[in-house]
Parts: structure tokens; C-alpha cells; sequence
């Protein structure tokens, strides 16, 4: 989040300013396609991942785990379109069939991130003062351990695997969405409508549900979106040190670091995983960016 | 990109390395290659030799003090041992000069050389190798390798300056073997009176450099010794070493290891990878010695102390369902021949029986189904009382080479094919350690280094079963056969030698048609070195180069 004032009042005049030189919608004249270009190559290289992880099968020619040593460190060509690792393995298979799990942890990561962060945040912003005071110095205790470390730890106590990796890259990103919904809920609670709300007698609880949730759900959208691109570097980077799935499976930070050791022979190896990792981290924060100016407009 | 940054991180030294070599080419006259192989010309004195180690940095450069092969590789340097091994694999008395043993067997009486001096002024004589002795046997020096390999030795003596009696609690004929490794090399015992922390930064020995300084998580800096003796004419030449010193720095990530090598930045590296040493062979400029260590080749131990592997049929099962011949070949590019024997190739008693080791699916089969392994669950793994045929492989991945890793993965594919399921689980030490201590395990892959056959009773003696102090013990595949036991006890302590012989071949063959492993390949133990180093190829006992003879040319 760059724009660090929270995305909640609509027709805000800064926002209006950036929004103005932007196509107006429905227009697809060749000025506004340029402009949207990579909004829609942002969509359409995450939809085929999306694709890939829903069905593998259908897009991969090989089993991604059918080795054939005759043919291993094949160069990308016809017979293998992104070549073949050192056991002879299909690349562009290992690819297709790492898309689910990588984006599965990506995506589950996220979500108990930004579940963890609401129920913080909700706590911190609407219960109090001292309620916001203990759950600051939490929140300050995690900042104070770079987030690699913090997963690491947990990684080292619960033991490695995918389960451990969700929950420790969800962990990892819990603080800081935490303290951006706090801001976001007591820019809310401060607000015109809330007030009115209190002065009409309502209850905390129902204001909360009808009031200050319901708004502060956009921007947790954004969220989301930018915070899946993050968490599947994150987890390609547990799985890249080793701690993912355990062998064979076809991770991508896995491939990398299978790959790494042979980069001077078969850069392949390396460059395709990290093209995915790439691909899916930029895409999501390309639509991230976008998600958040349409909730502005 | 986090994943991303610690590699640029990695080549970004290899490259300012290629960089800054360029430049230097640009103003340097060009070198003329040498016309006839390695060792032409005119040996000449002078300049320092800088080795790259991809080994983990010792934390005590006295090998005495637990004892790995880290250890061994610089205190080859600058200590020497009892005995040695000669360019043809005989044992060759070195500090030594003879060694007898009584009828018994229970009395070894070792005559130490004359006038050769420690770099400290100490001499050499029976008082310091006794001296040596109790360092390593005192519990407080915390020697492993060492004190295993003289744990027979009950009391000693010195007879005369010059003769050194031990008295030994049973008999042990590879004691001499014992005496030619570097954990068991000698020390000066005024050195060694000094604090075990100042003797792990730096030990004094009789070798042809010393330890002059040590920057730790940098480089190990060794000196010459000017005052070197070699104990024995050896062909080469006389006095000190050609030599003046040797910086031995820490590489542990492979691709840059061999990239300093290529960019002139180092003239030797060890622990290369089968890939590099393949594109080497290619390269004028490097040249590669493949010098495979002795005691036990490396092998896939198979747990037979509980299900499945209690059954020896599916331990059979098993080794026909891997195709481990594939795998290397694609793996290794010919560095690493297969071994079909428990032993090391370099070992002169090493046993190999080829034929029971074929890739045979079909065998297979036939075997887990007689096994009782007859149902097939829905990923296709067969299962008996609707338990499916799984096996537990913890890998150090310390222990293991990236190529050995991908073997693994070859192995565990192909025998998912017979309907086998290995899961691998990479294992940082002490989490493989773990596994073992708890037995959690039914395959697992370990080295083991030690000079001569009698390392067949610490990986197979039922005695090796019982866990040391440490938690650790050598009998993975917990074989527990009196026979067995009775075979290796004879063969260790008979005085005959075509009786040891005899003996330790039927104990391999006794193993092996136990189907208790898997054997792969000798330890692999390659080095890269620059064409500009000569006469490089000598090693000690346990395969560890040393350079007294090794030249820089200009």
C-alpha cells in the first residue's frame, strides 16, 4: 500500500485527480488499450495459472513426476517445451502441476493473514483503549522479527510441510495488514455516519456490523489480491530453502533450487520457475493496484 | 524477489572474480600452455597456494577434537601420522620407522624415527606419541574417529626414547591402519599441554607448513615448514616444500566454488560437483583428481529391525525394484562407477557381487507378492493387512551432494513403479540425527571413513547396534547375526592374513545375500585444480591431498 491515506471516502479529490486520466469505461479505443494492457495481461496470466492449478491434466502433456533419465537436461525445443530437469522430468509440466499448490498456499496464506489481521485489527480499533494498546505491542513485538525469520521460527517448532508453510506465511503477513484495517476501522468509527449511529442509540456490536465491517471490506479486497502475489514468494521461498513438500513434488521454489545447482549447464532449470514466481507476483499486484483505483472511482 | 536475491548474492563474487580477471589478463604477458601434460618443466619455489573447500569450516583445527573429514583434509597439511599409504595402497611406516606385535597379539611394540622436530622445537619421540595417545583417549579431548580407532589400546609405555609398547585388551590387527589416519596424527606434546581452545586454533605439528593464522568464517593461512624433514625419501625432492604457504578459504556453495576456480581466483577446490568436473574434462585449464576414500563405499542401509524390512524378502524386493544404474549414469556423467560392495574400491579386501543387484521389476514383484504385499491400494502402492508398503528415507542434506538427492528422487519413482512408496524427507544434521536415535527410519544413507576392512565391524557388528554416549550408532541397517559377529570379531584380531582376508570376504558376502544394503558408488571425493598447479595427486591415507611436492607455475 503506497498510498498510505485509507481508500474509503468515495469521490475524495486526490483519488478523483488520478482516476481523471484514466479511460473512461467502455471505451477500448487503441489510447485506452495501451493504457490497460497490462491490466489484461495481468488477468489473463493469472487466470492461466488459475487454469493450471484447477485442471492440470488438461493443460500438461506429461506427468510431472515421470522421470526418464535418458532424457534429462534436455534443452527447451519441440519434444519438451521448457526443456527437462536433471532426472528428465518435463519442466513445463512440473509448472502446470505447481500451480496448485503454490497458489493454494498463496491463497490459504492470504486468507489466514487477513482473517488473523481483521480479527487484530477489530480489536484494536474498536475495543478500546487498552485493548488497542496490548494488541499494538504484539503487533510491534512481530515487526520486530523480519518476516522470513518469524516463519522460519515456526517452521523450526511445528516442523516443515505445506500445512506448516500456510500457517507460517499467514503468520508472517498478519501484522502488518493488521495495523492497516485498525487504521481503516478507526478512520470508520470517527466517521459522520458511525457518530450519527451512536447518537441514535445503536449497539457497538450492530454499528460494527452494518457500519464499519461492510466498508472496511473493499480495501481488505485489495488487500488480498496484493497480499497473494506476496505470499507466493513467500511460501516459493520456504520451499526454496527446502522446507515445502517434500520431494518429488513439483513446487516452484523447489525447482529453483534444483535448478540452481545446474545453472550453468541448464539454465532452464532455474529460469521457468522463477518466470512463474515472477509472473504471478507482478500480476497480482498489477490487479491490486487496479481493484483499489475502481473501489476509489 | 526474496527467493531470488541470495543467488545474484552468490554470483555476484564469481563474477567481480571474472570481471577483475579480464582487466588482469588485459596488462598480463600470456602464458604459454604447456606442451607436454601436467608436471613439465622445472619445479620452482615460491608463491601461495589458495584452496577452496566446500566443506563446512572446522569449529577446531586439532583433529583429535571429535574428527571429520574437514579435519582431515587441512591437518593433512601441516600433521603427519604414524603410518601413510604409498603411491600403490601399501601401508608404509612414515613418523614410524617399524612396528612388531607379540604371539598373542596383546603387545604391539611401535619403534618411532629419529631427528625429525616439531615446528614448535619439540622432538619427536615415544613420550609424544603416548602423549598423543592419552590426548585422544582422554574423555575430555572429546575425540570420536580417534578414539574409536584406538580403543583397544588398554595401557602404554615408553621403553626408550625411541620404542613405544602398547598393551591391548584383545587383539586388533588394523591398529597400523588406525595409525595412518589423520585423526590419529601426531601432535607436539608441549602444544598440546595448552588449552583445547589454543590447540584448535592452532595445532603444531611434524608437517611440511604450519598454522600461522586463522580468521575464522575466512580462510585458514599455513606457512611453510623450513625446517621440514620428510621421515622417508619419497620421489620427489628434499627439504621444504616448493611451496611458501597456503590460504585455505571456505566455499560452500558449489557453482561459485568452481566459478572462483575458472576465474583464477583459487587453484584447487574439492567437493566438485559431477557437472563441473563434466565440463571440466572439456576445459584446457583445469584438470581433475578423483581420489575415492577408503572404508566403506556409499550405500543405502536397510533398516531390518522392524516392518517392513524385518521380512528379508522385501528387503530383496526392494533392491531389484530401484534402477540405480539409470540415475547415475544421467547423474554423474561417468564420475562415479557403481560399487556392488560394502567396501570402498581402494580397499584391497573390498568383495563385490554384481549379480545381485539387478534392476529386476519383475523379480520384484514375484518377491513382495510371496511377501504377502499382494493388495494395491488407489495410488497404485501395494499394502498387506491394508497397511501400504511405505519406507521412511531421511537425507542429511549436508551429507548428501545435490546429484545424490536426485538419485534418490530416481529411486523413489522407479520403485513406486513395483508399487513401493519412499518418502524423502530432507533433513538438516541434527533433525537426520533425530530420526535415527528415534528409529524412524527404514532407509538411510550415511558415510563412513576409515582405513582398512575393519570398518565392516563398526557399520555391521551387533555391538554398533547400541548407541555411543552421542546418541549415534554406525549399524543402520541393525543387522544382529552372531555368525556375522563371530566372522568380523576373528577377522580382527587373527594374525594370519590370508585368514583376515578370508574372513572379512565371507563377512561382506554374508551381508550383501542378507540384502541388509544397497551399494552406490565410493565416497565421492573430487578436486578441480588450475593447470598452473603441478605435481598435485599425493594424498594420505584417507585420500586427503597434500602438496609438499606441488609447485605454482608462473
Amino acid at each position: 500500500m503506497s498510498n498510505k491515506r485509507p481508500v474509503l471516502s468515495p469521490g475524495e479529490p486526490v483519488l478523483a485527480q488520478r482516476t481523471a486520466n484514466r479511460p473512461a469505461p467502455g471505451t477500448w479505443g487503441p489510447k485506452a488499450l495501451a493504457v490497460r494492457l497490462p491490466l489484461l495481461l495481468s488477468a489473463a496470466a493469472l487466470a492461466f495459472f488459475v487454469l493450471a492449478a484447477l485442471v492440470p491434466n488438461a493443460l500438461a502433456p506429461f506427468d510431472p513426476l515421470a522421470i526418464n533419465p535418458a532424457a534429462a537436461f534436455s534443452p527447451p525445443g519441440s519434444a519438451h517445451l521448457l526443456g527437462t530437469d536433471e532426472s528428465g522430468r518435463d519442466i513445463y509440466s512440473r509448472i502446470i502441476h505447481g500451480s496448485r499448490p503454490s497458489l493454494l498456499i498463496g491463497a490459504a496464506a492470504t486468507a489466514i493473514g487477513l482473517g488473523l489481521a481483521l480479527l487484530l485489527g477489530t480489536i484494536a480499533g474498536f475495543g478500546g483503549k487498552w485493548l488497542d494498546f496490548g494488541v499494538g505491542r504484539i503487533l510491534e513485538v512481530l515487526f520486530a522479527l523480519p518476516g522470513l525469520l518469524l516463519a522460519l521460527v515456526f517452521i523450526a517448532l511445528a516442523g516443515p510441510g505445506v500445512g506448516t508453510t500456510v500457517v507460517a506465511v499467514g503468520l508472517t503477513t498478519a501484522p502488518g495488514y493488521a495495523r492497516m484495517i485498525r487504521a481503516q476501522i478507526i478512520a470508520l468509527r470517527t466517521s459522520p455516519m458511525v457518530e450519527a449511529a451512536t447518537v441514535l442509540g445503536r449497539s457497538r456490536t450492530r454499528i460494527l456490523a452494518t457500519h464499519i465491517l461492510p466498508n472496511a471490506l473493499a480495501p481488505i479486497a485489495v488487500l488480498g489480491t496484493l497480499g497473494l502475489g506476496q505470499a507466493v514468494v513467500w511460501a516459493a521461498s520456504l520451499s526454496f530453502l527446502g522446507l515445502g513438500a517434500p520431494p518429488p513434488a513439483p513446487e516452484w521454489g523447489a525447482m529453483l533450487s534444483a535448478g540452481r545447482t545446474y545453472l550453468a549447464l541448464a539454465w532452464w532449470m532455474t529460469f521457468f520457475p522463477g518466470l512463474a514466481i515472477v509472473l504471478v507476483a507482478a500480476a497480482s499486484t498489477v490487479l491490486s493496484r487496479a481493484l483499489k483505483t475502481a473501489g476509489a472511482r | 524477489m526474496n527467493n531470488v536475491r541470495p543467488l545474484a548474492r552468490r554470483l555476484f563474487p564469481a563474477a567481480f572474480g571474472l570481471a577483475a580477471a579480464l582487466v588482469l589478463a588485459g596488462c598480463a604477458p600470456a602464458t604459454t600452455a604447456p606442451e607436454s601434460g601436467n608436471d613439465a618443466g622445472t619445479p620452482t619455489a615460491g608463491g601461495t597456494l589458495v584452496y577452496a573447500s566446500g566443506d563446512a569450516e572446522p569449529s577446531c583445527l586439532d583433529p583429535h577434537v571429535g574428527g571429520n573429514y574437514p579435519q582431515a583434509l587441512v591437518s593433512s597439511q601441516y600433521l603427519e601420522t604414524l603410518y601413510t599409504k604409498d603411491a600403490k595402497g601399501n601401508l608404509v611406516p612414515w613418523l614410524a620407522e617399524d612396528s612388531t606385535v607379540s604371539q598373542d597379539g596383546l603387545t604391539r611394540t611401535v619403534k618411532i624415527r629419529k631427528g625429525i622436530k616439531f615446528t614448535d622445537g619439540t622432538a619427536l619421540d615415544a613420550a609424544a606419541v603416548k602423549a598423543n595417545f592419552e590426548h585422544l583417549l582422554d574423555p575430555k579431548t572429546a575425540s570420536s574417529t580417534g578414539y574409536l580407532a584406538l580403543g583397544k589400546i588398554d595401557s602404554m609405555k615408553a621403553l626408550d626414547a625411541a620404542t613405544l609398547e602398547l598393551k591391548l585388551k584383545s587383539p586388533d590387527n588394523s591398529l597400523l591402519e588406525s595409525f595412518s589416519m589423520p585423526w590419529v596424527a601426531i601432535e607436539s606434546p608441549t602444544a598440546l599441554k595448552r588449552s583445547q581452545e589454543e590447540n584448535c586454533a592452532a595445532p603444531v605439528g611434524t608437517g611440511p607448513f604450519k598454522v600461522e593464522s586463522w580468521k575464522k568464517q575466512d580462510a585458514v593461512n599455513l606457512v611453510r615448514n623450513e625446517d621440514h624433514v620428510q621421515p622417508v625419501a619419497t620421489p620427489g625432492h628434499e627439504g621444504a616444500a616448493y611451496l611458501e604457504g597456503i590460504t585455505w578459504r571456505f566455499i560452500p556453495e558449489a557453482a561459485t566454488r568452481y566459478a572462483a576456480l575458472q576465474a583464477g581466483e583459487v587453484q584447487i577446490i574439492d567437493n566438485a560437483q559431477p557437472d563441473s568436473i563434466a565440463a571440466a574434462a572439456k576445459s584446457q585449464g583445469i584438470k581433475h583428481l578423483d581420489a575415492p576414500r577408503p572404508g566403506a563405499s556409499n550405500r543405502i542401509e536397510l533398516n531390518s529391525s522392524k516392518a517392513p524390512f524385518n521380512d528379508s524378502k522385501v528387503r530383496e524386493a526392494f533392491i531389484h525394484a530401484v534402477n540405480v544404474d539409470a540415475g547415475i549414469d544421467s547423474l554423474f556423467f561417468g564420475t562415479a562407477p557403481r560399487s556392488y560392495s560394502p567396501l570402498s574400491s581402494v580397499e584391497p579386501l573390498a568383495y563385490s557381487a554384481e549379480t545381485l543387484f539387478a534392476y529386476d521389476p519383475a523379480k520384484a514383484g514375484e518377491l513382495l507378492d510371496s511377501a504377502g504385499w499382494t493388495e494395491r491400494d488407489s495410488e497404485g502402492y501395494r499394502t498387506k493387512d491394508s497397511k501400504r508398503l511405505s519406507l521412511a528415507f531421511p537425507v542429511s542434506t549436508s551429507q548428501s551432494i545435490p546429484a545424490e538427492q536426485s538419485l534418490f528422487e530416481q529411486l523413489q519413482a522407479t520403485a513406486k513403479e513395483s508399487g513401493i512408496e519412499i518418502k524423502i524427507n530432507l533433513l538438516d544434521l541434527s533433525s537426520w540425527y533425530g530420526e535415527l536415535f528415534t528409529n524412524d527410519y527404514n532407509l538411510v544413507s550415511a558415510p563412513y571413513t576409515k582405513v582398512g576392512p575393519s570398518v565392516l565391524s563398526i557399520l555391521f557388528h551387533s555391538d554398533s547396534t547400541i548407541p555411543a554416549p552421542s546418541g549415534y550408532f554406525a549399524n543402520l541397517s541393525q543387522v544382529k547375526d552372531p555368525a556375522l559377529d563371530e566372522l568380523l570379531d576373528s577377522a580382527g584380531s587373527t594374525a594370519d592374513e590370508a585368514e583376515r582376508k578370508e574372513k572379512y570376504a565371507q563377512a561382506q558376502k554374508l551381508v550383501l545375500e542378507g540384502h541388509y544394503l544397497l551399494p552406490l558408488y565410493d565416497q565421492q571425493n573430487h578436486f578441480l585444480y588450475s593447470e598452473k598447479l603441478r605435481n598435485v595427486g599425493a594424498t594420505t591415507a584417507v585420500a586427503t591431498p597434500t602438496f609438499f611436492d606441488t609447485w605454482l607455475a608462473k
